[in-house]
């Protein structure tokens, strides 16, 4: 099979149509960058399991006739304030409701347009994807938490862009800031507007600089038309935590990079994830934890439910550079299989180059705990409730982790509905 | 007085290798049965065939509860018409909510009679009392199934279902063992108020510790798969006294 190729021509035509601002000169320079590469392939070990020609495609139709400007979507949020107190923020293709920005006048945190930033130079375009993602920007979004600022409550970024009856494209970019012993919690929550085919690529940039500590959930629940990439990338400096959750439970191709880089002293990461699929979704999870400099602690916990003909990928990376001496890396990565026609690849890599470090890591693929379901039958719940009763559990063992309370209850009846679906997919 | 379980010659292997040989016996409503036995002779593998576990496969042989086939039902259906197995090694479900179980458990019951499911509250009353009543700290609750309790508490835990579920008969596997002499008199007590004319209680144990404080109407041996000998609680004194080699050998000579 011959792999999907993005046209070029294509991409430097529609970025040429979208209005001189801020963010022009780094257009030009992704444009470039992303002409080098183009998009990943298959070949690449980082991206054997993932194949992007769809999205290419996708892209390529899209393109010959790409707006060149959008504005702010009207998403009612009424009902999700409801549901998840947060600063919610509906980001469109990139582009920010401005009245939404205004609004949130928090003492110490400023958000603003990424084209009004001054700081186009920090927006990263060193992948692929982020190259595509930057010279194809309508806009994005700058996050600044001033020194010593505690946030209290989080602010929620609603990513839902395909407003569009028709097949779309939309590039989000968020880079945050936090200062020297900041503290704040961020949900990106994933959704779709309608029922088309829609290729969504984001990445978000996360520097915290000493002392500082971010939670963040990422919650994605788009259609089964959606293909998404997602891009986080965190820099740690020392005395800095970040504890970072992802849940999906939607999409038809989704593809998770997370990578973070610690480059101070006693920081501390926790990078967990909850993956629910089944039909013929595909989600990717790939981690980089890399470590640069020790001592530092850094987790990787993911879990997954696969049912129908769904297809999940971990590879979860830890890189222990010379020098980053007293690093203690922990990963594992578990999961249920519900059918017999669902496939997982778990692959947990450790690259050791320095001393006196810790690293564990496990992984397994498996069905129910049989001794554990005969148990509860024992105790007069039937199969099913038995059945239910430990694969809720078992997601449970991450969710009960989740660092932000407010988006609890949403996500335990998100996964609770998903759960549903799933067991109720084998009685079949 | 009425037969409350009759098993007839029952033969039941795992992965092709029989364990139960022709084992008979009749538990008679009302009645207090204890089982000994060396190790490996096969008490677990009766207590779980009963139970209902699917890993056993019975070759021949029938069980009857209430004089309706046991053999047939689901382990859960064996749970609703009140059969309660204490495991012998009770396991850990992280995740799984101890009450929440405790709940689902007491109202599959009360469905299966017909009854209204139990509320919150009457739930959260009915438990303390008889976690009161054993002696257990209510906190054991909120935790997960079993999740890091000591083997003592384990077994505490089992017969506080017992008590919440009150069988018409409990089949407790080595609930003795692992307990230190407190929480055998709290089993004890537990075991002890559920004792009814119409309830039977089949004890697996290894010690006659157990039955000082649980006195059986009968004392049965069981050796490589089968019941070899049959008494009063005397015959528990005689074993302590004697060990299993002369049970054993008067069967085969
Ligand atoms: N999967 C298996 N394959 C073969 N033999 C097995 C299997 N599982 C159990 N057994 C054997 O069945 C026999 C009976 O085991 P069981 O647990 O019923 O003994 P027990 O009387 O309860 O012993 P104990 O007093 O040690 O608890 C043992 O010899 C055991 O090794
Ligand atoms: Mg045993």
């Amino acid at each position: 099979m011959s792999a999907a190729v993005l046209n070029q021509d294509l991409l430097e035509a529609a970025v040429g149509r979208l209005a001189a601002d801020g963010l022009t000169d780094l257009r030009e320079r992704a444009l470039v960058r992303f002409g080098e590469t183009g998009f990943p392939s298959v070949r690449e070990e980082n991206w054997r399991y993932t194949n992007l020609a769809a999205a290419v495609e996708l892209s390529n139709a899209y393109l010959s006739d790409a707006p060149g400007a959008i504005s702010a979507t009207n998403v009612d949020i009424s009902q999700l304030n409801d549901d998840i107190d947060a600063h919610w923020i509906v980001i469109s293709s990139g582009v920010a409701d401005p009245d939404a920005l205004a609004a949130l006048q928090d003492d110490g945190i400023v958000i603003t347009p990424l084209s009004e930033s001054n700081d186009s130079d920090q927006v990263c375009i060193d992948d692929p994807l982020s190259s595509f993602n930057a010279a194809l920007l309508h806009d994005g979004l700058r996050v600044r938490v001033a020194e010593n600022a505690r946030i209290e409550k989080p602010i929620g970024f609603l990513l839902q862009d395909d407003a569009a009856a028709t097949a779309g494209l939309s590039q989000t970019r968020i880079v945050v800031d936090l200062g020297r012993n900041a503290s704040a919690s961020f949900i990106e929550l994933h959704r779709s507007g309608g029922d088309s085919a829609h290729f969504a690529n984001s990445v978000v940039q996360m520097e915290l600089d000493a002392g500082a500590s971010a939670n963040f959930v990422r919650i994605q629940e788009r259609s089964t038309k959606h293909m998404q990439i997602g891009r986080l990338q965190a820099r740690l400096q020392e005395n800095t935590t970040f504890n970072f959750t992802t849940i999906d439970v939607g999409g038809k191709l989704i593809r998770n990079d997370v990578a973070v880089t610690i480059e101070g002293a006693h920081a501390v990461a926790n990078v967990c994830g909850v993956y629910l699929a089944d039909g013929n979704q595909h989600i990717d999870n790939h981690i980089l934890l890399d470590h640069r400099v020790g001592p530092a602690v850094s987790m990787q916990d993911y879990r997954g439910i696969v049912g129908g003909r769904a297809r999940c990928i971990f590879n979860g990376k830890a890189l222990v550079r010379e020098g980053a001496d007293g690093t203690d890396a922990e990963q594992s990565n578990r999961n249920l299989l519900l059918s017999d026609t669902a496939e997982i690849d778990t692959k947990p890599e450790l690259e050791i180059f320095a001393d006196d470090v810790k690293c564990a890591h496990g992984t397994t693929v498996g069905q129910l705990d049989k001794k554990e379901l005969f148990y509860l039958r024992s105790r007069g719940l039937s199969h099913e409730q038995a059945r239910i009763l430990l694969t809720r559990a078992f997601a449970g063992h991450i969710l009960k982790k989740l660092p932000i309370e407010n988006a609890k209850k949403y996500i335990d009846q998100l996964i609770e509905r998903k759960l549903d679906q799933l067991t109720g997919d084998t009685d079949q | 007085m009425s037969i409350m379980l009759e098993i007839e010659n029952l033969q039941a292997s795992i992965d092709d290798t029989p364990i139960l040989r022709g084992l008979s016996l009749k538990v008679g409503a009302g009645e207090v049965h204890a089982i000994m036995g060396p190790n490996g002779s096969g008490k677990s593998t009766l207590a779980q065939v009963i139970a209902g576990h699917e890993d056993y496969r019975v070759t021949d042989g029938s069980v009857l509860f209430d004089g309706e086939n046991l053999l047939d039902l689901a382990p859960e259906e064996r749970a609703r018409k009140g059969i309660f197995l204490g495991f012998q090694y009770p396991v850990e479900i992280p995740g799984v909510n101890n009450a929440y179980l405790l709940k689902a458990a007491v109202n599959a019951r009360r469905t299966y009679q017909g009854q209204d499911e139990i509320d919150a509250f009457e739930f959260l009353k009915l438990a303390r009392e008889k976690m009161s009543l054993l002696d257990m700290d209510p906190g054991f609750l909120n935790r997960g199934v079993n999740e890091g309790f000591s083997g003592g508490e384990k077994k505490r835990n089992e017969i506080l279902q017992m008590a919440l579920l009150e069988p018409r008969l409990a089949i407790l596997d080595e609930t003795d063992s692992g307990l230190d002499i407190d929480a055998l008199k709290a089993v004890a007590k537990g075991v002890n108020a559920l004792r009814d004319p119409q309830r039977s209680i089949v004890l697996v144990t290894h010690y006659q510790r157990l039955l000082d404080y649980i006195v059986p109407d009968y004392v049965h041996v069981l050796s490589k798969g089968r019941i070899v000998r049959s008494g009063d609680k005397s015959l528990a004194l005689e074993l302590e006294a004697r060990g299993y080699d002369w049970v054993q050998e008067a069967v085969s000579a």
